[in-house]
C-alpha cells in the first residue's frame, strides 16, 4: 500500500461487511426458514432466529425426494461433464493450434459457431437427439433409400432401424451439456501462449506429436485443466433446465430438480421450511468447492471468460 | 519446419500430418453435430412453420411467424423489458462490484475471507437463489418486505411491473456481483505500483489515485465485463425470472429469453418460439463475435 | 427380416440398465405413466399404483412425476415426436383439445371397448365427462377432477358478525369489507394462482354466462370469445377495487397463497376442493368452506371442473393397451373412487362412489368434501356451463391473464383489459383453427 489512511481501511472494511451481509442475507433467511416448522414457516412475519428443526426437515426432504441418490446423480453427472468436455477440447484446441491441414479453418469456424447459443433455444430437438442419438444415420438410410437398394440387389426386404435410446441415461445427461466450444477456446488461448521452442526442442529430441501432447503440453496446462474443472463442476452441478426435461425416471434426476419438487405449488402444502433445507443441501457441495478451492476457482473465472 | 506463411491461430512451429488432427477434432464435432447443431438447424426450420405440438400437422408459412412478433404488442415489450433489465443489471453490478474490488484492493487483513464470501452466490444454483429471493421479498410473508413496508414505503412486486424488475435485478446482480468482483481485483493487483506511487507523490488522495488512474486502466475489463454482463442478462438470467417472477406482471420481467421458453414451453406455439430464438441466436453470434474480436486483440497484444 | 442395432451403452448407463434389467426380468407387462402430482398427492398416486399392482399380476403401471402440468405436457410432446412415449399420460384440462387433434392418442372409450372392458359411462359426474367427451365419447379418463369452492374462516367470520359466507356475491363483497374493517382479519380474501379458473371461468359458467360462441367451442374450432360483453367485465372491475382496497390480497411467487389463509391473514380463500389435504394438515384455524357465491337473482348452475385426465398415448403394443385398460378399469372401481377422493381431495368421478361415501357417513364427518360434489352436479348443465372446449387454451389463458394483471397494476380498465384479452385470445384460437382445419 502506497500510504496508510486508518479511515479509509475502515471505510473499506465497511463496505466489505456489508457485501458480505447483502451475500449472506439471503442464505441466512434460507438457513432461518429451514430450520423452523410449517407452522412457524407460515408466521408473518418469520422468525429471524433460527428453530431446532433444521436437521428434522433435512431428514424429511431426504426421503421425500431421495437425496442420497440424486447426489450420487449429480456428482457423476457433474464430474462426467467436467472430464468430458476437458477431455475432448484438450484435443481439439491441440488440433486446432497445432496442426496444419486442409479443414482448419473450417474445423475452426464450426466450432466457434456453438459459443455462446442459449440451450433453451434448442431444447426439443436435443431431445430427440437423445433419445434416439442414431436418428441421423437413421435419416441418411432413408435419404440414400439404402432399404430399396438392398432389395433391388438381394430381392431381399429388410428393415434397418438403428436405436441408440439415451434417456434416463447418464450420458443422456452429460453429452448435450459438453455441446460447446468455450472450453476449446480456452485451450487454444493458453496453447497459443507456449513458447515455440518447446515443440522445437521435443522435435529434436524425436518427439511424435502425441508424446509432445502428453509429456509436455498436458503437464503445462496442468493448472488451466483444474482451474476449468472447477468452473466446469458447479455448471454441471447446477443445470435446471436440462435435466428437469430429460429424466423421465426419478432415481436419474439431480439434486437441484429435487429441490425444485420440493418447492410448494398453488395446491399442495406449503413445507417451505423442508423445501429451503433441501436448498441448502443441494448447494453445499458446489460452495464448498469455491471455499476450499477459491484461488483455482478464481483462476479458472478468469480463464474460462478469455 | 517453420511455416513461412501463417494463418490465423496457427503456432509458428506446428505439424503437418493430416490424419491425426482429424482423429483429435472428431469426438468434439461428432458431439457438435449430434447435440448442436443438428438441434440447431431443426430450430431453425420450425421457425417457418405453423405446426401443431405433437407434428401430426404442419403448414408452411415462410415468414408469418417473423411479422406475427414484429406485429405482437408483448414482443415488442419483451425487448424493451430486456433492454432495461439487461441495462439496470450491468450497472448495479459494476457499481457494487468496483466498490467491493476497491475496498478489497485496500484491506490486508481478512482479504482472502472477504473475497471466499462473496465468491459465494456464484456456487449456487440460479434456481435456487431465485426461489430464496422470491421468498424474502414476498410482500406477504417475506421478511425483507416486512422491513420495506414496515418503512411505510409500498412494495408489491406481484402488481407493480418496476417492483417486479428492481427485485429480478437484484436478484440477478446478487448472482452475478462476484464474477465482475474477480476481474475488477485482479485487474486493480494489475495496475503497476510505480504508477500509484507516483501519483501520491503529487499529494493525490487513493479515492483520485483510483478514479485518476486505476479506472482508465480498468477501461478494457470494463468492457469485458459490460459485454459479458450483456451475455448473462440476456441469457442466463432465465432459471432466475422463472423463480421469481414467471415473467410477470403482465409481462413487465417477460425478457427474450424466457419469452421463448413460455410461447415454446407453456403455450406450446413452437413457430414462433422458434422464430424468436432465431432471432436471438443471430443476437448471439453478434455478441460473440463483438467478445471475440476483442479477444484476439487482446490476445496479440499480450504474445 | 429385422435388424436392430443397438449400440453399445456406456458404463455411464449401466446403473440405469440394471435396473430397468430387473423390471424386465419380472413377467408383469408394464406400463408407463407420467403425471404431474407432487406433494401429498404425489405420494397418494404412489399408492394409488402399489395397490393396482398388488392387485394382479399380470400387470404393472409405473408411475413417474414429471415435474408440473406444463412440464409433463411438454416432456409427452419431445418423447412422442422423438418415438418413445411413455403410455399414459396426465394432462391438465386445459390441454383437452390440443391432445385430442394431436393424432397421438387413442381415445380412452374406444380403447375400452376395443379392450372388452365395460365401464358405465353414463354413471360419471356429468360436468366430468362432458368436459372430457368429443362426441358423445370419453376421449381421456377423467382422473383427478376438481372444482373451486370458497372456504373460510370462522372465527373471523363470527368476529364480524356472521355466521357464514353470504351466497350472493353483493352480499358476500360486504361481509369481506365489514371483516377488514372490524379488524377481524388483515384482509378479505387470498388470490389463489388459479383464479382465472375459479373466479372468471367458473363464475361465467355458474351465472350462466356465455363465455365463447359456437357454445364454448364445443360446436367448432370457429369459436370466439366472447367474455367481454358479459358479467364477467364488471367481476374483475370487483376484484380490482377490492385489491385497491386491501380486502383482496395476492401471494404471488414463489409462494402459496394458500399460506394467507391457513395462517388467518385472510379470511377467505377461493381454491379447488384439492386444497382440502393441505389446509387440513397445515390449518392452525377453525375453517371451513361452502359454495361459491353468485349473482343476485341468478339460479346458480353447476361449476365446472379443473384438474387433469390421463390419455392414452397410441402406438403401443397390444398387451400394453390392455394393461392401460386393466388400470383404468381398476380407476373406475366405485371402491378406487372412494379411497381416492377421501385420501385426495379431488371429487369422486362416479356417481357410485360418491353415494357410497355418502352412505359410509363421510361427509358428515367431513361435510365440506362434499361442496365440489354437488356443486358439480347442481341443475342441469347449460352449454354455458358444461365446459370448455379451446384450441391452445393454455396460452389463450395466459393472455388473459396478462390482461388482468395489467388491470390490476392499473394500466387498464377492466373493459379495456378484457377487451384486449378477448381480441389477443381470438387471435390464438384463428391460429389454432388455420392449423387444425376440418379435424374437429
Amino acid at each position: 500500500m502506497v500510504e496508510r489512511s486508518p479511515i479509509l481501511t475502515t471505510i473499506c472494511h465497511l463496505l466489505l461487511i456489508g457485501g458480505i451481509v447483502l451475500v449472506c442475507m439471503p442464505l441466512y433467511f434460507a438457513f432461518i426458514a429451514g430450520s423452523l416448522t410449517m407452522e412457524q414457516v407460515q408466521q408473518v412475519p418469520m422468525p429471524w432466529l433460527p428453530g431446532g428443526h433444521f436437521i428434522e426437515n433435512l431428514a424429511t426432504a431426504w426421503s421425500k425426494v431421495d437425496f442420497g441418490q440424486l447426489l450420487v446423480n449429480s456428482f457423476i453427472v457433474a464430474i462426467g461433464i467436467t472430464v468430458g468436455k476437458v477431455a475432448i477440447s484438450l484435443l481439439s484446441a491441440f488440433a486446432i493450434t497445432y496442426f496444419r491441414f486442409r479443414f482448419r479453418i473450417l474445423a475452426f469456424w464450426l466450432i466457434f459457431m456453438s459459443l455462446m447459443l442459449p440451450v433453451e433455444v434448442r431444447i426439443v430437438p436435443t431431445y430427440e437427439a437423445v433419445a434416439n442419438a442414431a436418428l441421423p444415420i437413421q435419416w441418411l438410410i432413408d435419404l440414400l433409400n439404402l432399404q430399396g437398394l438392398w432389395e433391388w440387389i438381394s430381392g431381399d426386404r429388410i428393415e434397418i432401424s438403428l436405436e441408440w435410446n439415451m434417456l434416463n441415461t447418464y450420458q443422456g445427461l452429460i453429452l448435450p451439456l459438453i455441446a460447446s466450444a468455450s472450453a476449446t477456446f480456452l485451450f487454444r488461448q493458453f496453447f497459443l501462449t507456449v513458447p515455440d521452442e518447446l515443440l522445437e526442442a521435443a522435435r529434436l529430441d524425436g518427439a511424435s506429436a502425441m508424446r509432445f501432447f502428453w509429456t509436455i503440453l498436458l503437464p503445462l496446462s496442468r493448472s488451466n485443466i483444474i482451474a476449468l474443472s472447477i468452473i466446469l463442476f458447479l455448471y454441471g452441478w447446477n443445470q435446471y433446465l436440462w435435466p428437469l426435461l430429460f429424466t423421465t425416471d426419478k432415481d436419474m434426476a439431480t439434486a437441484v430438480i429435487g429441490v425444485k419438487h420440493l418447492i410448494p405449488r398453488s395446491d399442495t402444502e406449503p413445507a417451505w421450511n423442508v423445501a429451503m433445507s433441501g436448498a441448502l443441501l443441494a448447494m453445499l457441495p458446489p460452495v464448498v468447492v469455491v471455499l476450499v478451492m477459491q484461488r483455482w476457482f478464481v483462476r479458472g473465472l478468469v480463464d474460462s471468460s478469455k | 519446419m517453420v511455416a513461412t506463411t501463417l494463418e490465423p491461430g496457427l503456432k509458428h512451429a506446428h505439424f503437418r500430418t493430416a490424419g491425426l488432427p482429424a482423429m483429435l477434432l472428431l469426438p468434439q464435432l461428432l458431439i457438435l453435430l449430434l447435440f448442436f447443431f443438428i438441434p440447431s438447424i431443426r430450430a431453425l426450420m420450425q421457425a417457418f412453420l405453423l405446426a401443431d405440438p405433437f407434428g401430426a400437422t404442419v403448414h408452411f408459412v415462410w415468414f408469418d411467424n417473423f411479422t406475427a412478433l414484429f406485429a405482437s404488442e408483448s414482443y415488442r415489450n419483451s425487448i424493451w423489458v430486456t433492454i432495461w433489465f439487461t441495462l439496470a443489471q450491468n450497472v448495479v453490478t459494476i457499481v457494487v462490484a468496483l466498490v467491493l474490488a476497491f475496498a478489497t484492493d485496500r484491506v490486508v487483513r481478512f482479504q482472502s475471507a472477504y473475497k471466499g464470501v462473496i465468491l459465494l452466490p456464484y456456487a449456487i444454483a440460479p434456481v435456487i437463489a431465485g426461489v430464496i429471493w422470491a421468498f424474502l421479498f414476498n410482500p406477504a410473508v417475506g421478511p425483507i418486505a416486512f422491513c420495506i413496508k414496515s418503512f411505510g414505503i409500498a412494495w408489491d412486486p406481484n402488481l407493480n411491473g418496476w417492483d417486479a424488475m428492481l427485485l429480478v435485478v437484484l436478484a440477478a446482480s446478487w448472482k452475478h456481483i462476484c464474477y465482475d468482483y474477480i476481474f475488477l481485483v485482479a485487474g486493480l493487483l494489475a495496475v503497476p505500483k510505480s504508477l500509484m506511487e507516483a501519483a501520491a507523490v503529487d499529494g493525490a488522495g487513493p479515492v483520485k489515485r483510483f478514479f485518476q488512474i486505476a479506472l482508465p486502466l480498468l477501461g478494457p475489463t470494463l468492457f469485458f465485463l459490460t459485454t459479458m454482463n450483456f451475455v448473462y442478462g440476456f441469457f442466463e438470467t432465465f432459471a432466475i425470472i422463472d423463480a421469481v417472477t414467471r415473467g410477470g406482471p403482465a409481462g413487465a420481467t417477460n425478457i427474450l429469453v424466457y419469452k421463448v421458453y413460455q410461447d415454446g414451453f407453456i403455450n406450446l406455439d413452437l413457430g414462433s418460439s422458434a422464430a424468436q430464438s432465431v432471432l436471438l441466436m443471430t443476437f448471439a453470434l453478434l455478441l460473440t463475435l463483438l467478445q471475440f474480436k476483442y479477444v484476439e486483440r487482446k490476445v496479440n497484444y499480450s504474445i | 427380416m429385422k435388424m436392430t442395432s443397438t449400440m453399445p451403452r456406456a458404463a455411464a448407463g449401466a446403473l440405469a440398465l440394471i435396473m430397468s434389467g430387473a423390471a424386465a426380468w419380472a413377467a408383469p407387462v408394464e406400463v408407463q405413466w407420467w403425471h404431474a402430482m407432487n406433494g401429498v398427492n404425489g405420494e397418494r398416486v404412489d399408492e394409488l399404483v402399489k395397490k393396482f399392482n398388488e392387485s394382479n399380476d399380470q400387470y404393472k403401471v409405473v408411475a413417474i412425476n414429471k415435474g408440473n402440468y406444463d412440464e409433463v405436457i411438454n416432456g409427452t410432446i419431445a418423447a412422442y415426436r422423438a418415438k418413445r412415449p411413455p403410455h399414459i399420460v396426465q394432462i391438465y384440462e386445459r390441454g383437452f383439445m390440443t391432445m385430442l387433434l394431436s393424432d397421438a392418442i387413442v381415445q380412452v372409450q374406444d380403447l375400452m371397448d376395443k379392450t372388452g372392458h365395460k365401464i358405465e359411462w353414463a354413471d360419471f359426474i356429468k360436468p366430468v365427462a362432458g368436459f372430457y367427451s368429443y362426441k358423445g365419447k370419453l376421449a381421456a379418463m377423467p382422473f383427478n377432477s376438481s372444482s373451486p369452492i370458497l372456504f373460510y374462516n370462522k372465527d373471523q367470520f363470527q368476529k364480524a358478525g356472521f355466521d357464514k359466507p353470504a351466497e350472493t356475491w353483493g352480499e358476500f363483497e360486504k361481509q369481506l369489507y365489514a371483516i377488514k374493517k372490524s379488524g377481524a382479519a388483515e384482509c378479505g380474501t387470498a388470490l389463489a394462482t388459479d383464479y382465472h379458473w375459479s373466479l372468471i371461468e367458473n363464475y361465467s359458467a355458474i351465472n350462466d354466462q356465455s363465455y365463447a360462441t359456437k357454445a364454448n367451442g364445443y360446436d367448432g374450432l370457429d369459436t370466439e370469445f366472447v367474455y367481454n360483453k358479459t358479467l364477467v367485465v364488471p367481476q374483475v372491475a370487483r376484484l380490482k377495487k377490492w385489491l385497491d382496497d386491501g380486502v383482496l390480497q395476492i401471494a404471488g411467487q414463489g409462494f402459496s397463497p394458500e399460506q394467507l389463509f391457513t395462517s388467518g391473514k385472510c379470511a377467505t380463500y377461493f381454491a379447488s376442493t384439492a386444497a382440502h389435504s393441505g389446509i387440513e394438515r397445515n390449518a392452525k384455524i377453525a375453517w371451513s368452506a361452502t359454495f361459491l357465491p353468485w349473482e343476485e337473482g341468478r339460479q346458480p348452475k353447476n361449476s365446472t371442473i379443473g384438474g387433469a385426465a390421463l390419455w392414452v398415448i397410441k402406438g403401443h403394443k397390444p398387451e400394453e393397451e390392455q394393461a392401460i385398460a386393466a388400470f383404468f378399469d381398476y380407476l373406475a372401481k366405485p371402491e378406487t373412487q372412494l379411497w381416492w377422493h377421501k385420501a385426495s381431495g379431488y371429487v369422486p368421478l362416479t356417481n357410485k362412489a360418491y353415494e357410497m361415501a355418502k352412505a359410509e357417513g363421510y361427509y358428515k364427518e367431513s361435510p365440506t368434501r362434499e361442496i365440489a360434489v354437488q356443486q358439480l352436479n347442481r341443475g342441469t348443465p347449460t352449454e354455458n356451463s358444461l365446459g370448455f372446449h379451446f384450441g391452445n387454451f393454455t396460452q389463450a389463458m395466459f393472455a388473459q391473464r396478462e390482461e388482468v394483471e395489467a388491470l390490476f397494476a392499473g394500466k387498464k380498465d377492466a373493459q379495456q383489459a378484457m377487451d384486449d384479452a378477448v381480441k389477443r385470445g381470438n387471435e390464438i384460437l384463428r391460429q389454432y383453427e388455420r392449423l387444425n382445419k376440418g379435424k374437429y
